[in-house]
């Protein structure tokens, strides 16, 4: 028989579920616009966060600044990498077929994780202190929530925001999306597309780096950790519809429940005082759900919920 | 004076002929060759560069000889009974990938034509490896892997030093069970009934699952109950949803088994949810490491590790302060659990080596059956080693133990391990409960 207080297990399992939801849409942000505009699947993804996580994190060292003035910084990093990226790299990909383009960010993402391998060795470093590090309160109910991840959510709304405005009420987001719809068609009417795909590249690699400069506050780093944030971004873009700024919001939201399970799973356990279901192993299958969900979508609705790219 | 001449000639003649037919390094000493496979890149590098400079200095104590040194590998340079043969490491980076580990044994015996293996440190390498030694019939000697499995698979080429994982969880249950008696130095009698809610979080690996299993069937030996058992990803991004299902358990006692970026994670989201167990208990591995220490500082004062080697033990042993002032010197460190075990292996082998005189596999298979060290030859705090012939535990050395050790604050107000367990050997009263985050 279990006799606990469960109130506090849901309603922290819902907020958990929100916040880290929001944090892993403002990752997947940059994977949707880049694939957006250009239709290329960026592997190195996490690799830019991983980039904006040491920026985030070497710069609040060196300069001894809070870690939350580094974002400027990181998004300032990102956005340069990601037009450089796009010049010296990606601009020469497009001539190749779309194996060229899959194999080509592969290959960049080996190449950033190889560098940070050579540049920063293998150790996961962490940052001690700051206005956020290690901050958590309680909102009540026996909920704890941490300082690091409610502000990442709140900046993550901030972006999406400012992505979406970006998008549909300015010039620039009307080429955006004229080059995403028809590069060629653009050109004729005059659109730059070259430098619409550089500023994709550029407003990519900013959010990410940015999203990546704001967890260290709360994630250690290590040269390996994109790889498990590019997988749940992909998982994001593809669940939210590949290029859709608000299907990744949403996605990103559905994908933080997912990850919750465990907890709900939980919930019920202790209201129905089922004993038999203490034994099963939610936890370990936590990530199990979200790619579950990958697969159905892409089998039931390939362009994604809120996709409008066929 | 010509029959001298001729004696003369003819002497030098078989010399010269001599010369010819025999190979050159016949008459040179010979160089053993020991393949060390360990985890020198990825998530596992800091711990592969202390099992790597513990090798590594074991070998030069044998090959140069320490005569202040009380064990007998450093009286002899080299091994004497092999007319003085220096011991040669071939090191191997197995990333922490069981089938690349496999791979690189097989190129170790097949390329190098090595004489024996040491290593993997993880339990999951240790597998194939000895699986591949087995196959080929090359001597292999464990230090680190605590996986109990590992010796119960009847292999005839595998040794290992490393008391393992059912041991040390036994510990742990024997210290909680201290503290209801008030055997704890510095905690009277606590009642059973303020400890009984046990929850444990094991990485989901080989070694993570087994420690799952050892503490759910030691709980119920021990009569205690525990609440909830959880497997999560290693290397994961992410603990809230693990945490808050721990807490959700409300244990009294939280026990993990991580390495080390899953145990600074864990650690740091029991702070950020204020968990408030009243211990907390890691099975080594992360919760030992120097980065555990220096990434999260003052707030592990009061966390247990189970270990195999603290600084402590140098004020117990002398020779394990001599050892650890040769391995300050090279690194910049003191040992720990992973150096002194890598230390001890190589140890172990040159022991092997000395008995069998040879380096025929089964010369050194029955000298490996019958070597015993005593204890006091040893940097570990063990009795001695001498491996099980017999029964269900094939090679594994009977005479080790363990050791949990407590974060404490020192004079010096660095946090350092303190002994609390085995009870005649505690360095410092126990904190108890934890004082919270």
């Amino acid at each position: 028989m279990l006799n606990v207080s469960i109130m506090d297990i849901l309603v922290g399992s819902l907020f958990a579920g929100l916040l880290i939801g929001m944090v892993l849409a403002l990752v997947a942000l940059g994977l949707t616009i880049i694939f957006g505009v250009m239709d290329i699947v960026n592997f190195a993804h996490g690799e830019f966060l991983m980039i904006g996580m040491y920026t985030g994190l070497l710069t609040a060292q060196g300069l001894g600044i809070d870690p939350l003035f580094t974002l400027p910084v990181a998004g300032v990093v990102g956005f340069l990498l990601g037009v450089i990226c796009y010049f010296g790299f990606i601009k020469f990909l497009l001539r190749g077929p779309m194996v060229a383009q899959l194999l080509g960010t592969f290959g960049l993402m080996l190449f950033l994780r190889n560098l940070a391998l050579l540049i920063f060795g293998s150790e996961d470093r962490a940052l001690h202190h700051g206005i956020l590090v290690g901050k958590s309160f309680e909102i009540g109910m026996g909920v704890i929530v941490s300082a690091t991840k409610l502000t990442c959510a709140g900046l993550s709304v901030v972006a999406f925001l400012a992505v979406w405005l970006l998008m549909n009420r300015t010039k620039i987001g009307k080429a955006l999306t004229a080059t995403s719809l028809d590069a060629q068609g653009a050109r004729y009417m005059g659109v730059p597309t070259q430098k619409m795909n550089a500023l994709a590249w550029g407003i990519g690699g900013a959010s990410v780096t940015i999203a990546g400069a704001l967890i260290v506050n709360f994630w250690s780093v290590n040269p390996f950790i994109g790889l498990l944030f590019t997988m749940i971004a992909f998982a994001i873009v593809a669940l939210g519809g590949f290029g859709s700024v608000p299907g990744a919001f949403f996605a990103g939201l559905v994908v933080g429940m997912i990850t919750e399970l465990p907890g709900f799973w939980d919930f019920f356990t202790y209201t129905f005082e089922a004993d038999w279901m203490v034994d099963i192993p939610m936890t370990s299958f936590k990530y199990m759900w979200v790619y579950l969900a990958y697969f159905v979508i892409m089998v039931v609705r390939p362009r994604g919920l809120f996709g409008w790219k066929q | 004076m010509k029959s001298m001449l001729r004696s003369g000639m003819v002497i030098l003649s078989v010399l010269a002929i001599i010369g010819f037919i025999v190979p050159s390094g016949a008459l040179a000493v010979k160089e053993i060759k020991i393949g060390v496979i360990y985890p020198l890149t990825g998530g596992a590098a800091a711990a592969g560069r202390e099992l790597r400079a513990g090798v590594e200095l074991a070998a030069k104590i044998a090959n140069s000889g320490m005569a202040d040194l009380p064990m007998t590998m450093a009286q002899n340079k080299g091994i004497k009974n092999l007319g003085g043969a220096k011991i040669k490491l071939i090191f191997k980076d197995h990333e922490g990938n069981p089938t690349l580990g496999a791979d690189l044994a097989k190129k170790l015996i097949l390329d190098d034509k090595v004489d024996g293996i040491l290593g993997c440190y993880f339990s999951s390498v240790t597998k194939t490896v000895s699986a591949v030694c087995e196959q080929y019939g090359i001597p292999m000697i464990n230090g680190s892997s605590t996986s109990p499995a590992l010796t119960k698979r009847g292999f005839k080429w595998f040794w290992r030093t490393t008391p393992h994982d059912k041991w040390f969880t036994k510990d742990l249950f024997e210290l909680l069970v201290g503290l209801t008696k008030g055997k704890v130095q510095g905690v009277k009698a606590v009642p059973k009934k303020d400890i009984i809610n046990l929850a444990s979080a094991c990485e989901k690996t080989e070694w993570g699952s087994h420690v799952s299993g050892l503490i759910k069937e030691f709980a119920k030996e021990y009569d205690f109950k525990l609440k909830k058992s959880l497997l999560y990803a290693a290397k994961s991004a992410d603990l809230s949803s693990e945490v808050r299902s721990l807490k959700a358990s409300r244990a009294d006692v939280m026990l993990f088994a991580s390495y080390t970026s899953d145990a600074i994670l864990m650690v740091k989201t029991l702070k950020a949810q204020k968990a408030h167990p009243k211990i907390i208990w890691g099975q080594d591995a992360g919760f030992e490491k120097p980065e555990f220490r220096s990434t999260l500082g003052d707030s592990i004062s009061g966390i247990l590790t189970r270990t195999v080697f603290l600084p402590k033990v140098m004020d117990l042993k002398k020779l394990a302060g001599q050892v650890n002032k040769l391995y300050k010197e090279k690194t910049g460190n003191d040992l720990g659990g992973a150096s002194a075990r890598a230390f001890t292996g190589l140890q172990t082998w040159v022991a092997v080596l000395e008995k069998a005189g040879s380096t025929k596999p089964a010369k050194i298979q029955a000298a490996a059956n019958a070597l015993y060290i005593p204890g006091k030859e040893l940097v570990v705090p063990w009795q001695g080693i001498k491996f099980s012939t017999s029964g269900d535990e094939l090679g594994q050395n009977v005479l080790g133990s363990g050791l949990i050790g407590q974060y404490q604050k020192g004079k010096d107000g660095k946090i350092g391990l303190e002994i609390v367990y085995p009870f005649d050997v505690s360095s410092a009263d126990m904190i108890f409960p934890f004082a919270g985050f």
